[in-house]
């Protein structure tokens, strides 16, 4: 019964995303009589980049608004309300935890360094590798970026057939399967511009310690249902007579922020919802990017792997509930020992909340780069005993 | 023997019941007639004379480390001098029973948790007249020292909160609640999502009790402080295996189950302050190569029922024959604090969650329905700790650790690793059998060995 209102009501979400999305024109969000779609180093020092930055501020304003309405909505349907437990004692205390492994810092270096190159590489360095195209989603809209992502010739197959030689086209190709293949869905965990917004917001979260949203496999399944029609829209709507771009989100990231003009439609309202989706549900997004979807499907031959020692693992769950992407298999697994698996964007969030040495690692090429410690995990804890502590024992 | 000689009292009981009559005021105030007032002189006297017996084997194994002195002392001090070694905090405590009752959330109430599950024969023999023949006698030590209300530490709790596991703990909610106040806690016997989902439920339900109790409303500070400070124990703990592991002759594991067992009546931050001294103090043993033990003794694990001080005569009889328990994975030894609580998300709630999947996923207690990762648990350890033998231990009664046995016999069979089940119950009548059968164990090993 239960379950048969959840299918209906996936259904629905579907259906209105579908519908949604064919009109996506039709709900103006940010729109310019002219574009203008070139910028300059001079420009983006300017007063006049702030001022097209508005789209962007506003997508910001309406998440923040979104977000407090949502936390406020929930103080009255939660019959357990937390609102006054994270006013603090008196004292502030510090949650005791592992240091920030090297592999985590050298994860965020990546992802802000290939957004700010996606965004401002061509403006700032000056030349342009055109026509290497990156399977990331980042708005190649923008036509001064250092490296493209291919995401529009993606979602307008017709477009990229007219408009290349069939040298372009070959070149097209081979840059992003080759990619896709080569690096599989470390694009995601370490390259992704959409990626780093979305674990900036769940960075916010944490900082301010709200309460987020507790998933589980049934409502993953749901989001994997939407993930489809997405996968669909993205190909098909073009040959519908649609337009994918006024649908999605990441067009308000690296054009805006690059400092064009671009008009934005439902794109504006979708980048609030990934916002809002993904300050309560880590990367919410890349749960149902049909991008993502497709660089996983070369999870068996891509070079990166997630490996497990299947004694070690104490089927502790921790990796689990780290995993943004909801993997489940990669706790209960008690068989292989290589555990990639589709939606797996090699965060390396398991590895380093699991608690068994060795159990855990993220390998390139057979070769392990990150692997779990229980040292690492509790490093925080290293210390002497309070010399009060010794006073008293005394 | 030794045990029989041995016999002289560190305190006389006439005294130790009226000390504890003073301290804590009897819990209703009759009069005893005559009979009642000997029977209680009786069962302090045996009970203070077991304890104090077993405490003394223990002391008898050489090369005890010098920090291990506190842990024994703690004890004493519950089952020798019949003392509350918590009183000093003066903060209320909350008497748990079970590994599956978080102790953070008793720490961030401003309450002292402690851990109530008995071992006592003498407690065992009162226990045996009240609850079925069949029933487990760590639950039938519990009704007897209820029964009696000579125990300080028992007396002291202001709540006792049951986590619902196995059927003989949920019978003893009703006998508990006549003379306390007790908070079952429900346990799912699953580990799907939906049942981590209930276990949160359940651990706020866990939380209002606690405040109703201490008057403290459990902030977010209150709540990390509390991880903190089993956080910190964990550590040491973690610490300590490593050293272990890097040499199995460190320590004598009847010395390691009295430091396990002590932590259930110390607040954690003194346990950890003792576990860092001891892991210093090891430290530099394995520096200067120093060992408990010359000879190459078979390395047992020791698995099952849990084993309760002062119930340690499988574990002395292992090391007194010529072994050394050299791991243990019983849930008054390591299990019970080995897996930290890993938080991913800070909210309240996440780490409400981060507790609760401690608590549930990775505990190989067999009252859960599925929990064929303890078997995977067992063969980590056999590698870890260089394991040649296993005994597994079964308290009669205890059904679910019964009903694993076969179990792990197949899948250690598979993997040429002998064990043998070893039934007891919380008296001395079955020690010599046991005393054969552990030596028979040994000297299997020891003829693999040579092989
Ligand atoms: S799944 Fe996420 S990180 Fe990967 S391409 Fe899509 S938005 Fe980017
Ligand atoms: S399985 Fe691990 S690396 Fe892959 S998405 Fe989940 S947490 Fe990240
Ligand atoms: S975190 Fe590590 S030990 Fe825990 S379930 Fe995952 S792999 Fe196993
Ligand atoms: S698990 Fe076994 S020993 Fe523990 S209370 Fe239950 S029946 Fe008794």
């Amino acid at each position: 019964m239960n379950k048969r209102r959840t299918r209906i009501v996936t259904g629905m979400i579907c259906l209105i995303i579908v519908v949604l999305a064919y009109f996506a024109e039709r709900f103006p969000f940010y729109v310019y009589e002219e574009e203008e779609l070139h910028t300059s180093l001079r420009q983006f020092f300017s007063v006049e980049h702030l001022v097209r930055l508005q789209p962007f501020l506003i997508v910001i304003a309406m998440a923040a608004l979104s977000i407090r309405i949502c936390i406020w909505i929930r103080g009255f349907l939660l019959p357990r309300d937390q609102g006054d437990r994270k006013a603090a004692n008196g004292k502030s205390v510090k949650l005791r935890k592992g240091k920030r492994p090297l592999f985590m810092t050298v994860r965020w270096i990546f992802m802000i360094a290939f957004s700010t190159m996606v965004m401002f590489g061509g403006i700032w360095c000056g030349f342009i590798l055109a026509g290497i195209d990156f399977p990331v989603l980042a708005c190649p809209t923008n036509r001064d970026q250092l490296i493209e992502s291919s995401c529009y010739f993606l979602s307008h197959l017709p477009v990229l057939f007219e408009e290349y030689s069939p040298t372009g086209i070959v070149l097209f190709f081979v840059s992003t399967i080759g990619f896709a293949l080569l690096l599989g869905r470390t694009i995601c965990g370490f390259l992704c511009p959409m990626g780093l917004i979305q674990d900036i917001m769940h960075v916010i979260r944490q900082k301010t310690r709200t309460e987020g949203i507790s998933m589980t496999q049934s409502l993953y399944r749901r989001l994997t249902s939407i993930k489809w029609i997405m996968v669909l829209l993205m190909f098909g709507l073009v040959f519908a007579g649609g337009e994918f771009c006024s649908f999605c989100p990441a067009i308000v990231t690296s054009p805006v922020l690059a400092g064009m003009k671009v008009s934005i439609y439902l794109s504006g309202f979708m980048m609030v919802i990934v916002l809002v989706g993904s300050f309560f549900k880590r990367r919410f997004w890349c749960n149902i990017c049909p991008l993502g979807y497709l660089i996983g499907l070369t999870h068996r031959i891509s070079p990166f792997r997630v490996k497990k020692d299947t004694i070690s693992c104490t089927e502790c769950g921790a990796c689990y509930e780290a995993c943004p992407m909801g993997i489940k298999m990669i706790y209960t697994e008690r068989e292989r020992t290589d555990v990639t698996d589709i939606n797996c964007i090699m965060c390396g969030e398991c590895v380093r909340s699991c608690p068994e040495d060795n159990a855990l690692a993220l390998a390139f090429a057979g070769k392990k780069y990150y692997t779990a410690s229980r040292a690492g995990l509790m490093s925080g804890f290293e210390c002497d005993p309070d010399p009060e502590e010794e006073r008293e024992a005394e | 023997m030794m045990k029989e000689n041995n016999m002289t009292m560190e305190t006389s009981p006439e005294k130790a019941l009226q000390s504890v009559k003073e301290e804590t005021g009897s819990p209703d105030q009759r009069s005893r007639s005559e009979k009642e007032v000997r029977q209680e002189i009786r069962f302090i006297k045996k009970e203070t004379m077991t304890c104090a017996k077993y405490l003394r084997r223990m002391e008898e194994l050489d090369g005890m480390p010098g920090a291990l002195q506190p842990f024994l002392d703690t004890l004493r001090a519950v089952y020798v001098e019949l003392k509350n070694p918590l009183e000093k905090y003066h903060q209320k405590t909350v008497g748990t029973y079970c590994v599956m009752a978080p102790q953070e959330l008793v720490y961030a109430a401003g309450a002292i948790p402690v851990r109530l599950c008995s071992g006592n024969y003498t407690a065992f023999s009162i226990g045996d007249d009240l609850y079925p023949r069949d029933a487990c006698p760590l639950v039938k030590a519990v009704a007897g020292f209820q029964k009696m209300g000579l125990m300080p530490v028992y007396r002291d709790c202001s709540l006792m909160a049951v986590p619902v596991t196995c059927d003989c703990k949920k019978k003893i909610v009703e006998m508990l609640e006549q003379t306390h106040d007790v908070f079952p806690l429900s346990v799912p016997a699953g580990r799907e999502d939906e049942d981590i989902d209930r276990y949160v439920e359940e651990l706020y339900r866990f939380i209002d009790t606690l405040e109703a109790l201490t008057g403290n409303r459990v902030t977010w500070d209150l709540l990390a402080a509390g991880m903190n400070m089993t956080g910190q124990a964990k550590y040491e703990l973690s610490r300590f295996l490593k050293l272990k592991k890097s040499m199995p002759y460190l320590m004598w594991g009847t010395h390691i189950l009295a430091v396990m067992n002590a932590a259930a009546y110390m607040r954690a931050d003194a346990w950890s302050f003792h576990m860092n001294r001891l892991n210093r103090e090891l430290e530099k043993r394995i520096e200067k190569g120093e060992k408990v033990t010359s000879r190459n003794r078979p390395r047992i694990m020791l698995t099952g029922s849990p084993i309760i001080y002062p119930n340690m005569k499988i574990p002395l009889l292992i090391e007194e024959m010529g072994g050394i328990v050299a791991a243990d994975e019983t849930c008054m030894g390591e299990r019970g604090m080995s897996d930290p609580p890993v938080v991913v998300d800070e909210s309240f709630d996440g780490i409400l969650r981060a507790l609760a999947n401690q608590v549930i996923r990775p505990c190989s207690c067999p009252t859960f329905v599925n929990n064929k990762e303890r078997v995977y648990r067992i063969l980590q350890m056999i590698k870890d700790y260089q394991i040649q033998g296993v005994i597994y231990h079964v308290l009669r009664g205890c059904l679910v650790y019964d009903y694993e046995y076969l179990f792990i016999e197949e899948e250690l069979g598979k993997r040429g690793i002998p064990v043998i089940r070893m039934e007891s119950d919380y008296n001395e009548e079955d020690v010599e059998q046991l005393r054969i059968r552990t030596e028979a164990f040994i000297e299997l090993i020891r003829l693999k060995q040579a092989a």
